[in-house]
């Protein structure tokens, strides 16, 4: 049996040039992935966090509604939905249409981050706040919720590292962010492809270690002296 | 269900939406400005350079409309091969320009022009591989690749896997044909089926080689939606004055001359 090379294709020096040469037009990439991520993401939490509060505290027919809505997202593969979005709802941009898939299922997959974080929070909790007279409201508001969006920390770190790598997916609709941007250039110098997909998992690292250090440190900050930790 | 099949049927399920007249089309605009969709990654039909998109396509397709009442938009619309027919369906294009073969299963949702060009295929294969193949029945338990959604994956369908000459399991399939001559240059697939030119643009640039070519008898044509006789009979005369004049056959030499 031959002896094994460590990597198939070798690593040319000329490759690594080409993928220099090309860094601007995959860093454009990356700034669409970016924005994409950052839009996602928020319109994930801000639709998210009130579903998962109604999933706990609301009603049977309001839980009830957001929960089916939040199962069909959830069931959905982010390529079917940003598929119906763009070509049978028929919305006019592909960023938009790319916003509005990858936020709505984040938003899902975030109300159970939420819903998780807030029943974490004793029940006791709630009735001491009532006891001492706050409203229901005030005492989800006061007390639930500062409480449980420290301890969603993790999984929204999680969350967000799934949503930026489910960017690539919007190329279906014509949205070229980095990994598309990737494929264009290894389809140029086809034995860069090692050089170019260590380049862009090299981008892809970096944005998901900094903000995730950034969350750490947000929680770091915002953590409650000898108080319950996640 | 792969994502494959899970494009297939969205795909599928657009375009029966889009048949039974439920979208309005985008419309608007100028009548005689069209759009043209293309799906890059396919040299030396239409590839990226530089960011910006080039090929023989791209290059055929401007020709063509030139020679017609007709005019190219400056922006030419981008997808993954198997979102083109959705997009045409759906009026974000008018025109598909994507090497795409005029075979009876797209023209139940699509019409073609005129055929511009043979859609042969190729088996490519490593250098290393000491095989001599000569047709497609010699490929017998052999693991073979194609991209997604391209004439080379239907002929391993149809012609590879239907008659039991490989098993389903040993047929992989590519976003993107780079890839499937990675996999071929480091021995995790024993062929590749991609079309002509292509075959021979990895040819001259990889360690890989032509086995033989299989004739398909099959024909590209540009995409265009059912219906519009006025633009189908625009671009076939368009594309003969192409042929008639020699730019057609200077643009051949351009991107297939070696």
């Amino acid at each position: 049996m031959e002896r094994l090379s460590f990597v198939a294709t070798p690593l040319q020096a000329g490759d690594w040039a080409f993928v220099f040469e090309n860094a601007g037009y995959l860093l454009g990439g990356t700034a669409i992935t970016i924005v994409l991520t950052v839009a996602s993401v928020l319109l994930g939490f801000l639709v998210g966090f009130p579903a998962g509060a109604i999933e706990v505290y609301g009603g049977r027919y309001s839980a009830g509604v957001v929960s089916t809505a939040g199962v069909v997202l959830r069931g959905t593969p982010i390529l079917v939905i940003l598929i119906v979005l763009f070509f049978v709802v028929s919305i006019d941009s592909a960023f938009l249409a790319a916003i509005l898939g990858l936020g709505l299922r984040s938003a899902a997959y975030q109300s159970q981050i939420f819903r998780g974080a807030i029943q974490s929070v004793d029940s006791g909790q709630i009735e001491a706040a009532r006891s001492v007279g706050m409203s229901q409201l005030k005492a989800i508001r006061h007390v639930v919720v500062p409480q449980s969006l420290r301890r969603s920390v993790p999984g929204f770190q999680n969350e967000f590292t799934i949503v930026l790598k489910d960017t690539s997916i919007a190329f279906a609709i014509g949205l070229a962010e980095l990994l598309s941007r990737s494929y264009d250039l290894f389809v140029q110098q086809t034995t860069a492809v090692l050089e170019i997909v260590l380049f862009a998992s090299a981008i892809y690292f970096v944005l998901t270690f900094s903000t995730n250090r950034a969350l750490d440190r947000l929680a770091d900050a915002y953590a409650i002296p000898g108080g319950e930790t996640a | 269900m792969d994502r494959r099949t899970y494009l297939k049927t969205t795909g599928g399920a657009v375009t029966g939406i889009s048949l039974a007249g439920c979208l309005g089309g985008l419309g608007g605009g100028d009548d005689s400005e069209i759009v043209a969709g293309t799906a890059p990654g396919f040299p030396p039909f239409e590839m990226k350079e530089g960011g910006d998109l080039v090929g023989f396509d791209v290059d055929l397709l401007s020709a063509v409309v030139e020679e017609t009442d007709y005019t190219l938009a400056d922006e030419w619309e981008e997808f993954e091969f198997d979102s083109l027919i959705p997009a045409l369906q759906n009026d974000r294009i008018d025109v598909i320009a994507a090497a795409m073969t005029i075979e009876p299963g797209r023209e139940e949702t699509i019409a073609f022009s005129d055929p511009y060009y043979d859609a042969n295929q190729s088996v490519l294969v490593s250098e290393d591989a000491s095989v001599d193949w000569q047709s497609l029945e010699d490929l017998e338990g052999a693991t073979v690749g194609a991209q997604s959604g391209t004439t080379g994956e239907s002929v391993v369908e149809s012609e590879l896997i239907e008659p039991g000459i490989i098993a389903q399991g040993d047929y992989n399939t590519y976003d993107n044909y780079v890839l499937g001559v990675e996999d071929l240059e480091n021995g995790n697939v024993d062929a590749l089926v991609l079309d002509v030119p292509v075959a021979e643009t990895f040819a001259s640039e990889r360690a890989v080689t032509v086995a033989f070519t299989h004739e398909t008898n099959e024909q590209y044509g540009f995409g265009l939606r059912q219906g519009e006789e006025e633009l189908q009979t625009a671009l076939n005369d368009g594309l003969a004055t192409v042929r008639d004049s020699g730019r057609y056959d200077e643009l051949v030499d351009e991107w297939f001359g070696n």
